[in-house]
This record gives C-alpha cells, structure tokens and sequence, in this order.
C-alpha cells in the first residue's frame, strides 16, 4: 500500500487485478463459445498486417479505405495463388494415394526390414511390415488432407470467409479498440499500461512480422528449390519446411527431413538426398546471413532450454500446431514479462 | 441497411467529437491553425478521463507519456515533497506537453483540486500520427518546438535579467 499526498491509501495490485480478471474472462468466454482459435488468428493476421493498412493511410487514404483496398488485395492475391497452387495440391494428393514404390526402393526396405527383424526382434519388431505401415501412413496422410478438404469444405469456407471478415474489423477498429481497453484501466495505472502497450507493440510487432515475413520466405525458397531439384510432394514438404524453420535449432533439421525420406524412397538411392541436404544447408545459409538481417529487425532471444521445453509443452498440448507457435509464443511471453517489470520499476507503486 | 453501413465504414457514436472539447482544441495553441478534419483527426486519438477531487493525474519523478488538456474542473501543479502548489489550472488550459517529445521524468506532480475531465494527448499515438498522416504530424511537431522555442527564449531573458540584477546587486553591495 501506499499513501497519495492527501493521504490516500491505494492498493497497488488492484489496478493490475481487474485488468487480469477482464483479460482472463474475455479469453475464457472466447474459449468456451469454441471462436478463440479464429479470433486469435484474426487478430493476429490483422496485427502482422497493420503496417501495410497504414501505409496505404500514409498515401492519402481514410483508415476504412486503406482497409477495403488491404482486404481486396490480399483476397485477389490468395485467389491468383489458389488458382496456380489448389491444382498441383490436388495431383500431389493423389500422387500419394495411388503411388507405388520402385524397385530400388523395394530393395532398401526390404534390407530395412530384415535388419530390424534381425536385431530387434527382442522388442516385439520380428513382425514389422515397413513397406505396408509406409504405404498406410501415405494413404492416411493423402485421405486426412483430402478429408480436410473436401468433407470439411464447409467448415473451410466458414473460416475462410470469417477470418478476413474479423480481420477487416481489427485492421479497421484495432486504435479504438485498444482505446477502450486503456479506458478500463484505473486512473493510478493509466499512463503506465499505455507506456507498457506501447513497448510491447514496438517489441513483438518487429518479432512477429519478422518471425512471419521469415517463415513465407523460407517456405517459398524451399518449394522452388525442391521443385527445381524435382523432388515429389514440393508444395507440401515446402510449406512444412517453412513452418518447421520457426522453431529454432530443430526446425531447419526437421524441415530437410521429409525432403531426403521422399528422396530416397523416390530413387532408391542416397544421392538426391545429398543433393537435397546440400540444397538446404545452403538456404538456410542464405535465410540466416541475407534474409534474416533484413527482414529480422530485433531477434527475441530465447534460451535453447527454454526453446527446447516451448516445443515439449507446445506438443504435448496442441500437437503439431502448439510445436510451431510454442517459440513465437515463448517470445512473446518473454517480451511481455521483460517489458512489464522493466516499466514497472519506473512507476513509484510501491 | 444504414445501420450495416454506418457499421462497416462509418465513424462510430463514440468517435463523435464533442463540441466542447472541439472548441478548447482550437484554443490550444498546438493544434494552432488545424483544419477541421485535422482536428477530428486529433480529437479520436484524444483518451478521456475522469478524475475525483485530491486524486492524482501523473505523479513527480515518473516517465512522462504526454499532455493533459482540460475539460472541466480544476487542476493543481505541485512540487514534491513539500507539496508546494506552484501553479492552478483550469478549463482550456493544458499541462505536461514536455513529455510529448522525451520520456524524462515528469518535474511536478498534476493533482484535482475538483471532480475534473481531462483529455490526454500522448507520444506513440502522435508518433502514430506523424508516420500515417506526416503533414498533420509535422504541423503539430512544429507548433510544439515553436512554444517549447519560445519558452526558452523567454527562460534567456530572465535569467539575462536576474544576472544584471545580481551584478547591480553586487555593485551596490561594493559601494557600501
């Protein structure tokens, strides 16, 4: 507690209590109605994008101008990409569903098999099909993204509609709705939370734009590489590659991963794996020492045990998707702590 | 259908400026000279607050965000820790602009002395203005460093005019 110059006591951790409560109920509402997963991405979109909005506004145009000509842009540019890309998807899909090993590739498996056979027969493995359970999972994968695709259409459009829909929103309303956010907080804490969200929206823009300018570019150099490299499923192992090169440490590793499997199981042989594996160590060459300075303003350092134990919880929690957000989202956590007490000691609370 | 339009592309009630405030606006001379687009401008970013008698607005010694300009009510500037209040002010007038330009610590201490209504001006939402609208955001800089020019062209005077009074000071106190 602390005395005001009239004497006045004020409860320093009343302020930031009503502030959790408010954020705590709104998210618990948001999860419980099943929408916090769009809204978040809608927010988040719309905060990755915002410096595009305000360009167009920095050009002369009201912010519900900029706003409509942002939204039909990036709607006519998803559209030109859909046109291109949805047909090699769907080839790429079937390519999986239908295709059948080579020979070579038989060779190596059925020498895989034996060895396993063999030698860890001790562990239960002496009935291991590898060349069946390969065939299952290529099935399984092609039908659960086909599934995606065609049975969850609706569910599909409803997102591919909402999303831009909040989006718009957000880019539009995102200053007045911050504004009625400071409003809640109490006087004692105003300028405060205002210098906090100030901070934190200079840090975590540049991290997250960076993070996501990063990611789309990587993505791209990858697909163009393997599809010049002609190896099968580019578009899928591309995009993956470009999300995998979020997590730091293990991303770049897990990224080459599916490129040199389908590699050898294309060929039958190792040497369009090393081609790959070449290819890779050299984008990653160009991503660390020509993307990332330019489009990476400020780095949020994370330490490689937290990194590591982000990846284990993000998995553990939301499987795939919580391992590709859990370093961004540790990030995150860290610039928000880091700048909360930092600001904090500056305020006379206590 | 008006409803869905004004929804989707209108202004909002809330943004709709308040006529008072628009009128003490014109007075301020930072906003000197605004068209009425760039008052509005000016106006949304404004962030509304009330506040109840003997409670603090900013405090001496913590960082500075931006400036106050006041609706209704009373404000005293105080210099702690004597609490001696150096200056009252009231409807029209504004206070702590210098944050607007650095984050230096606030040098006096901003109570209510009645039930007021203030409206704060702050750095990032100027700063956010200059980048998406810079000849507004220039206009207002501009009037900014004229009064903080002005100031200090009239600090020179004084403390030139206490110097001389110090040396006749000084001249008398010899001849006796």
């Amino acid at each position: 507690m602390m005395r005001t110059l009239e004497g006045r006591r004020i409860r320093p951790a009343r302020g930031i209590l009503v502030l959790t409560i408010v954020i705590v109920t709104v998210l618990g509402l948001l999860l419980v109605g099943g929408v916090a997963g769009l809204v978040v991405i809608a927010a988040l979109l719309a905060y990755i994008f915002d410096p595009a909005v305000t360009s167009l506004e920095f050009r002369g145009l009201s912010r519900t101008a900029a706003t409509v000509v942002f939204i039909l842009s990036l709607t006519a540019l998803l559209c030109l990409l859909s046109y291109f890309l949805i047909p090699i998807l769907f080839a790429q899909i079937d390519l999986m569903r239908s295709e059948v090993t080579t020979e070579q590739t038989d060779l190596i498996i059925s020498r895989l098999q034996t060895l396993v056979q063999q030698n860890l027969a001790v562990l239960g493995m002496e009935e291991l099909d590898i060349h069946a359970s390969i065939q299952t999972f290529k099935v399984q994968l092609s039908e659960r993204v086909m599934k995606f695709l065609v049975e969850d259409s609706l569910a599909l459009i409803i997102r591919l509609v909402t999303i831009p829909f909040m989006m718009f929103f957000f880019l539009k309303d995102g200053r007045e709705m911050k504004k009625q956010l400071v409003q809640l907080v109490p006087n004692r804490y105003f300028e405060f939370s205002l210098d906090l969200l100030h901070k934190m929206d200079l840090q975590l823009g540049n991290y997250l734009r960076s993070q996501f300018l990063d990611a789309l570019i990587f993505g791209a150099m990858s697909t163009v590489a393997l599809w010049l490299m002609d190896v099968k499923y580019f578009l899928f192992i591309g995009i993956f590659a470009g999300l995998a090169n979020l997590i730091p440490y293990v991303g770049p590793i897990a990224g080459v991963i599916p490129a040199v499997i389908v590699s050898v199981l294309e060929t039958g042989d190792i040497t369009k794996a090393i081609y790959v594996i070449l290819v890779y160590v050299g984008l990653k060459l160009v991503d660390d020492f020509a993307v990332q300075p330019m489009v990476v303003a400020r780095g949020v350092d994370v330490h490689p045990l937290l990194v590591l134990l982000a990846i284990m919880i993000g998995g553990h929690l939301f499987g795939m998707v919580g391992m590709l957000i859990a370093v961004p989202f540790a990030g995150f956590l860290k610039v928000v702590l880091q700048e909360s007490v930092v600001t904090f000691r500056k305020y006379r609370f206590s | 259908m008006n409803g869905i339009r004004s929804r989707l592309f209108g202004r909002g009630r809330q943004e709709e400026p308040g006529k008072k405030i628009r009128e003490i606006l014109k007075s301020i001379p930072i906003f000197d000279g605004l068209s009425k687009r760039e008052l509005t401008s000016v106006e949304r970013i404004l962030h509304e607050r009330h506040y109840q008698t003997d409670e603090i607005i900013f405090r001496q010694e913590e960082p500075g965000m931006g400036m106050y300009i006041i609706e209704s009510g009373t404000v005293g500037i105080v210099s702690e820790p004597a609490s001696m209040q150096f200056s009252e002010l009231h409807v029209g007038d504004f206070f702590g602009e210098l944050a607007l330009l650095d984050e230096a610590p606030r040098s006096a201490t901003a109570v209510a002395k009645s039930p007021c209504r203030v409206f704060g001006f702050f750095q990032p939402d100027l700063f956010s203005l200059v980048e998406r609208d810079p000849r507004l955001g220039v206009k207002i800089v501009l009037r900014l460093a004229q009064i903080i020019g002005s100031r200090l062209r009239r600090a020179n005077e004084q403390a030139l005019t206490l110097v001389e009074e110090l040396r006749q000071l000084k001249q008398s106190g010899e001849k006796r």
